[in-house]
């Protein structure tokens, strides 16, 4: 059992073009990512920070990101989740991919983000971890398969 | 505001160094910045860094016996961790949510 990462769809009755600013500008970063402040500019190559909380206190929170790819609008990918100081790659870090196509009046968007298993973490890792340590995992772990269900295969 | 705990958590895990720390951990029944440190190619200055991490999202706990402190990994946020790493995927779902919700209101601005 493998999941090697998460896939979704979604259809949006809006273009391309407004979907694509709304993805990739601070200020609706800030609207549908809980207020996170970014410097985001979809360059590739460019690294910039999301920070929630303000900046500096013990509550807040700072992810980096690097844009892989930004073709408005139809496409923008980034990697994240890799430590500090670290050139994000395959296998150190998570890739997150936006892609945008017309349908009807609106636009169709999926979502891949990919990496789980290369950074050697996956759920059925985690999962085979903690039952090791611990007998009393499979009542918990019922209750999660129907979610475990939807999270895509990698072949 | 749960989310942006759900994001600590997963942050906290998701570093390569800190799962090797757990996992270590886990092995052992516990350990301080300095066996770890003797088991990983991180100084004990790191290691006590990422201990703080841990520490602060619940994954660990210390308790002090000797000269030093002995850390713990908490079996019940471990779990919470499990399945925040599975709900990774809702926290999209709820985010893909809101990019729709926004552009949608944009779309029927520019027609109205």
């Amino acid at each position: 059992m493998e999941h090697g990462s998460i896939e979704r769809e979604i259809h949006v009755e809006a273009s391309p073009e407004v979907v694509f600013d709304v993805i990739t500008s601070p200020d609706h970063i800030r609207e549908w990512w809980h207020g996170a402040e970014t410097d985001l500019v979809p360059d590739p190559g460019r690294t910039c920070e999301i920070v929630w909380g303000d900046r500096g206190s013990p509550d807040s929170h700072v992810a980096r990101l690097t844009v892989v790819e930004a073709v408005a609008p139809r496409l923008f990918s980034f990697r994240w989740d890799y430590a500090e100081g670290d050139v994000p790659s395959a296998g150190n870090s998570l890739l997150v991919t936006f892609e945008l196509t017309p349908s009807g009046t609106g636009t169709r968007l999926t979502l891949v983000e990919t990496g789980f298993r290369e950074r050697g973490w996956e759920v059925a890792k985690l999962e085979e971890v903690y039952a090791d340590h611990n007998g009393g995992w499979d009542a918990c772990m019922s209750g999660l398969g129907s979610h475990l269900a939807t999270l895509a295969t990698t072949p | 505001m749960s989310t942006a705990v759900d994001d600590d958590v997963w942050s906290a895990i998701g570093d390569p160094t800190r799962r090797r720390m757990v996992d270590l951990l886990l092995a052992e029944g516990g350990g301080t910045a300095t066996s770890l440190s003797e088991q990983l190619p991180v100084t004990r200055q790191a290691i006590a860094k990422h201990l703080g991490v841990l520490d602060r999202v619940g994954l660990v706990h210390a308790s002090s016996e000797g000269r030093e402190r002995v850390y713990r990994v908490d079996d019940a946020q471990l779990a919470r961790a499990v399945a925040q790493l599975a709900s990774v995927g809702s926290a999209w779902d709820a985010r893909l949510r809101r990019i729709k919700s926004i552009a949608e209101t944009i779309e029927r601005g520019r027609k109205g």
